[in-house]
């Protein structure tokens, strides 16, 4: 066994028992770090592959940023634990049925006679010079452009989407505007006035 | 000796060797680096001490010169109290999340052309996502503690920390295309020249932005609002105490420091003399080995987050959040399709 | 290209176990006697009452949301600021026109208030 194999079948161990204890973990905290780790590994498998521009964007955008939101959601909401766990037996049928189904699907795949390493030789190994950052910008803003331009589209609407679901305005609460305060000119607060001296009668 | 090492070295399959060679590199990295830590908060005592017209330690052995190996030392001793109600686990992992990608981050740094531990071609990438991954170490200690200032530091900081990433995020965008490489070595080269060829001049506001965004992430005044004393104790580590507090404190010097050498790689021209392409000045420094340059740099951005700490009070929340959405994130993205049009038009000097 | 990775694995490994040994030492070298008003959490003075772990603002949600959007952005502009040179006016209107759809939805969050933070 290689090195590199070696490496590999750690990833995809941490991988599989941490995507376990996501779904098993009683507490949705620690289902979250879970989650965390099994990105971790997985960006460890991508870069094995020599993805190595999606391996760190997987580790920027899901671990650094979704993940991040995840936390923020689970450990502020105040979730009834309890409630949570609650009827895993009888989820517990459905659960399998669809496990089985994808098991079934998985093994038609890959036991068919169009695939293996056979048929699909492992892509050559590039050279340390490689610069899979490049080919992806090379592609992507000119081949790729109109799938490109549809994504800053999604995006748009997520940022809308995000707003019209959580914003909501509190006409109570009290705040300073700086502008505003450093704009104050002194006639808008002083106003001297001419008063007759007061004499003891 | 030197022939029994050599015996020695030799029976080691190779596998083992190149492993071995990489630990001592890397050890080559952090123990001075810890050492740089332990002097940096010996440097701010002091600095601070005579800007505000006192004298800083002075006891722990000559000039106060022992006094973070004392401060080590009476942190090691003290007891580690985890508090009731906690979660333990968490608790404890929290300085090691925060600790871990603050250490890792360097492996990507050069200090000098060629010195560097991995050569990767996506180093800035790479060190963008190390410290996206920091905010884990500040909202797990502050959920972990079971306790309202802690939970209270975390969360401000947290919002504090993402906010500030995504100006950082633009502002390093720029460098990347006047650069045009992710790696930092590339990005050094590509500002060869002189004085006026660093990035400092054609990205002077992703410059300025990038370092107060750094003073953000790492929590450090004006913006620690996230451990703003008169408010909420000490933010998110409250419930820690001696040796797990320790190593929140070294993660944000770490980190300071990482910044610190992010910004002069990036637009200070790494190892490059200052006095490149001027005449006599040139030859008569030319003795002068490139890391000394690197090093200094970086030692001047550090003294800026001293000296920023001494002068300016403290932001208000609502006005830190303001000035990272309102301000920052407008000016680098019209600043970004400035610098690309340039690159696109290849204007002279810095983009052709 | 994966021999450069490797410096990186043993480095993340030896970050962890940096992060690691000192608080083992800590466990090791220092004296332990907790009590349980040592252990409470610290509430200036008072006795702590209910559960630290609250109901927040829906805000920060607002602030996670959108910072994961910008991110993705910023993920989109890396391989492009390092291709600029080769793709040339093609790629630079490409993103033109991708910044300009994201900044209609800045520009809606900044009239929207969604920035304000009171």
């Amino acid at each position: 066994m290689t090195f590199e194999l070696f490496i590999f079948y750690v990833f995809a161990t941490v991988t599989v028992a941490s995507a376990v204890v996501v779904i098993s973990s009683r507490n949705p905290v620690y289902s979250a770090l879970a989650l965390v780790l099994t990105f971790f590994s997985c960006s460890g498998i991508w870069m094995l592959a020599e993805a190595e521009f999606l391996a760190i964007v997987l580790v920027l955008v899901y671990v650094g940023a979704v993940m991040v939101l995840f936390l923020f959601v689970v450990m502020m909401l105040d979730i009834n634990i309890a409630v949570l766990s609650q009827g895993f037996m009888s989820y517990l049928p459905v659960g399998v049925g669809v496990a089985l189904a994808v098991v079934a699907e998985m093994a038609l795949l890959v036991g068919s006679k169009y695939f293996g390493a056979d048929i699909i030789p492992p892509p050559e190994r590039h050279v340390a010079e490689y610069n899979n950052t490049a080919e992806l910008g090379n592609v992507l803003y000119t081949v790729h452009m109109y799938a490109f331009e549809i994504a800053s589209v999604i995006l748009l609407v997520a940022i809308i989407a995000a707003i019209v679901l959580t914003l909501r305005k509190r006409p109570l609460t009290r705040y300073q505007s700086p502008e505003k305060q450093v704009a104050v000119r002194r006639e808008d607060r002083i106003r001297v006035i001419n008063m007759k001296a007061e004499t003891e009668e | 000796m030197l022939e029994m090492f050599q015996t020695v070295w030799a029976i080691v399959p190779m596998s083992l060797q190149t492993l071995i060679v990489i630990l001592l590199k890397i050890v080559a990295i952090v123990a001075p680096l810890m050492l740089c830590v332990a002097y940096l908060t010996f440097a701010e005592r002091k600095i601070i001490g005579h800007m505000q017209v006192r004298m800083g330690p002075t006891r722990v052995g000559p000039r106060g010169w022992l006094q973070p190996i004392a401060d080590a030392l009476k942190l090691l001793m003290k007891e580690i109290v985890i508090p009731s109600g906690s979660s333990k686990g968490l608790f404890l992992i929290a300085p090691m999340l925060s600790l871990a990608p603050a250490l890792a981050a360097w492996a990507a740094i050069p200090f000098q052309d060629g010195l560097v531990l991995a050569d990767i071609n996506a180093g800035l990438l790479y060190i963008l996502a190390l410290t996206s991954v920091g905010v884990y170490g500040v909202i797990i200690a502050g959920w972990a503690s079971n306790s309202k200032y802690a939970f209270l530091g975390a969360m401000r900081s947290a919002a504090q920390i993402v906010s500030y990433e995504i100006a950082m995020g633009f502002a390093l965008v720029g460098v990347l295309i006047a650069a045009g490489s992710l790696n930092l070595g590339d990005i050094v080269r590509a500002q060869e020249g002189s004085l006026v060829h660093w990035f400092w001049l054609p990205l002077f506001p992703l410059f300025i932005i990038y370092f107060i965004a750094g003073l953000a992430e790492t929590n450090r005044a004006p913006f620690d609002v996230a451990e703003g004393e008169s408010e909420i104790v000490a933010g998110f580590h409250v419930e820690y105490s001696g040796m797990a507090f320790a190593i929140f404190f070294l993660a944000e010097y770490a980190n300071m420091i990482l910044i610190a050498a992010l910004a002069a790689i990036m637009f200070l021209g790494g190892w490059l003399s200052p006095f490149q392409g001027i005449p006599v000045l040139e030859g008569a420094f030319e003795w002068v080995p490139p890391i000394v340059w690197f090093l200094a740099k970086t030692s001047l951005f550090l003294f800026c987050f001293l000296w920023f700490r001494a002068t300016f009070p403290r932001y208000r929340y609502d006005q830190i959040m303001r000035l990272g959405w309102k301000v920052f994130i407008p000016i680098t993205i019209a600043w970004l399709m400035l610098v690309g049009l340039a690159v696109v038009l290849e204007l002279p000097w810095w983009f052709d | 290209m994966l021999e450069n990775y490797l410096p990186v694995l043993v480095f993340l490994g030896v970050g962890m176990a940096i992060g690691v040994l000192p608080i083992a030492m800590g466990f090791l070298l220092a004296p332990r006697n907790p009590y349980s008003e040592k252990l409470s959490p610290f509430e200036c003075g008072f006795e702590a009452f209910e559960d630290a772990r609250m109901k927040f603002d829906v805000r920060y949600y607002l602030v996670a949301i959108l910072f994961i959007i910008f991110d993705l952005e910023i993920a989109f502009l890396f391989p492009w600021a390092i291709v600029l040179d080769e793709i040339g006016m093609v790629g630079f209107i490409a993103m033109a026109v991708f910044l300009g759809i994201l900044v209609i939805g800045f520009i809606y969050e900044w009239m929207k208030g969604a920035l304000e933070w009171e």
